[in-house]
């Protein structure tokens, strides 16, 4: 990569702080040379499909949970691109426990000592986490 | 409470944490030549670890590993922690931090709040270097973030026990001693490189090196009709993503690796080393492309004739690439003495 061809498509990075891509591209006597990048095309759109697929598949758990076949928490750990596992390990319930919580049937009957620990960890408020709007 | 500690953004963090660390205490080596010296190049596709339940891709060894390499080969010496407890974590790096030493850690970007919302994932691999405190907020260095930045005790304390895929368990190090230290000869630089010629090439797992790239290859070929066309794009997008992502880069590593060869040609006074650093670019620029036609998975119109079977031909041509420049490399490294 020569330094004019280090790309600048600061989509992502431009707008929030300082993080910066550095790149190493050589110059016109073919010697290395660092240059901060914002961001490069390609990645961005790998990164925003994936988002848009996080977003696709919460939108279909939240027809599941409209139709009362999944709980919001099912929702919300998707939504925080998580999964079962990662929230047990962070609210130090078990996975199985997180798993049943993900049924209407069960999410109902947490207690709120149990649904501020989950809220927390999701950074949201009880009231939001018993609902998917 | 800060450290004079100067701070220098880099292509790679963990690179970037070395360089920056030993530069406090006065030995100036470049990120390129930690890279180097560290023998970070390597490529791993390893379908029994997953990440948001897809196969991991990673362009670099395990985190610590280029930390280690370099103090052992420079004869400075290091200590590394892991915690259990989280107040033991931070208590330990308060007594270090406080004795006026600059500590290097893992973290896990998903709570980092300077980073960008869309870089965000359950990534922990990424390395920062606490330099200060003052109250209940630390000074850091992150080297992909072009100043230095804060975190409070608790921001910290939650990144630095991250969950997930390779939990960062509150892992730091930092240099006890440099009294020993010796400076870069041709002989580490020569070991260097043989060690990751023996990387690329030499392991006997279709899941390493080179023939890592062929089995990514492979197993790309069949994504499409084993999970239909939307996992397999996001299977694209996240090899993609490790091989551009922040600090994480593989193309880039190609270049940084580029960079550490035109290093080493000017050390060791062996002009060939400039050649294999320019084959060492058209590699970067062969992923790069790769990257880039990748991409255009994502939005794929009518007409567009990108298929996963030219990616996995580039790929195919990449390993070839890079085998041979690492046969010439070791090759020429095994004649030098």
């Amino acid at each position: 990569m020569k330094i004019k061809e280090v790309p600048q498509d600061g989509k992502i990075l431009e707008k929030s702080g300082e993080v910066r891509d550095v790149c190493y591209a050589v110059d016109e006597n073919g010697d290395y040379k660092q240059v901060i990048s914002v961001g490069w095309e390609p990645k961005n759109e790998a990164i925003n499909y994936a988002w848009s697929i996080i977003e696709e598949e919460a939108e279909a758990i939240k027809k599941d949970v409209e139709a009362g076949k999944l709980s919001p928490l099912a929702f919300h750990i998707h939504k925080n691109v998580m999964t079962p596992e990662i929230l047990a390990s962070y609210t130090g319930f078990s996975k199985r426990e997180i798993r049943r919580w993900c049924k209407p049937r069960h999410f109902s009957n947490l207690d709120r000592e149990r649904l501020e620990k989950i809220a927390s960890v999701l950074k949201i408020g009880v009231d939001q986490l018993v609902r998917v709007n | 409470m800060q450290l004079d500690f100067n701070h220098k953004p880099s292509g790679h963090c963990e690179n970037g944490v070395v360089s920056n660390l030993l530069g406090f205490y006065g030995v100036n080596i470049s990120e390129a030549m930690v890279f180097g010296l560290g023998s970070g190049l390597f490529f791993a596709h390893m379908p029994f670890i997953k990440l948001h339940g897809m196969a991991v891709t990673s362009f670099r060894p395990l985190p610590g590993a280029i930390f280690s390499r370099v103090m052992s080969l420079l004869g400075i010496k290091m200590k590394r922690y892991k915690f259990r407890d989280r107040e033991k974590a931070m208590a330990a790096l308060d007594k270090v931090l406080l004795r006026g030493v600059p500590v290097g850690m893992l973290v896990g970007v998903y709570n980092l709040p300077y980073f960008p919302k869309e870089y965000r994932f359950h990534f922990n691999a990424h390395n920062i270097c606490v330099i200060g405190k003052e109250g209940d907020v630390y000074t850091v260095s992150d080297p992909v973030v072009v100043d230095k930045c804060t975190l409070t005790s608790e921001e910290l304390k939650l990144v630095r026990f991250a969950k997930g895929t390779y939990p960062p368990s509150g892992r730091m190090y930092h240099i006890t001693d440099v009294s020993n230290k010796k400076d870069i000869d041709n002989e580490s630089i020569r070991r260097s490189i043989l060690l990751n010629c023996n990387r690329m090439i030499r392991i006997p797992v279709p899941m390493f090196g080179v023939k890592g790239i062929r089995f990514l290859a492979g197993r790309m070929r069949r994504w499409e009709r084993r999970m239909g066309s939307k996992r397999a794009a996001l299977n694209l997008a996240q090899v993609i993503r490790m091989n551009e992502e922040i600090g994480t880069g593989g193309a880039g590593f190609r270049f940084i690796y580029a960079a550490f060869l035109q290093e080493a040609a000017g050390v060791m006074n062996l002009p060939e080393l400039r050649k294999f650093s320019e084959e060492m670019t058209a590699a970067g620029d062969m992923w790069r492309d790769f990257s880039y036609n990748a991409a255009r998975m994502f939005k794929k119109r009518d007409g567009d004739t990108v298929t996963y079977d030219i990616l996995a031909d580039k790929l195919l041509r990449i390993a070839d690439k890079e085998e041979s420049i690492f046969r010439g490399l070791e090759k020429l490294m095994k004649n030098v003495r």
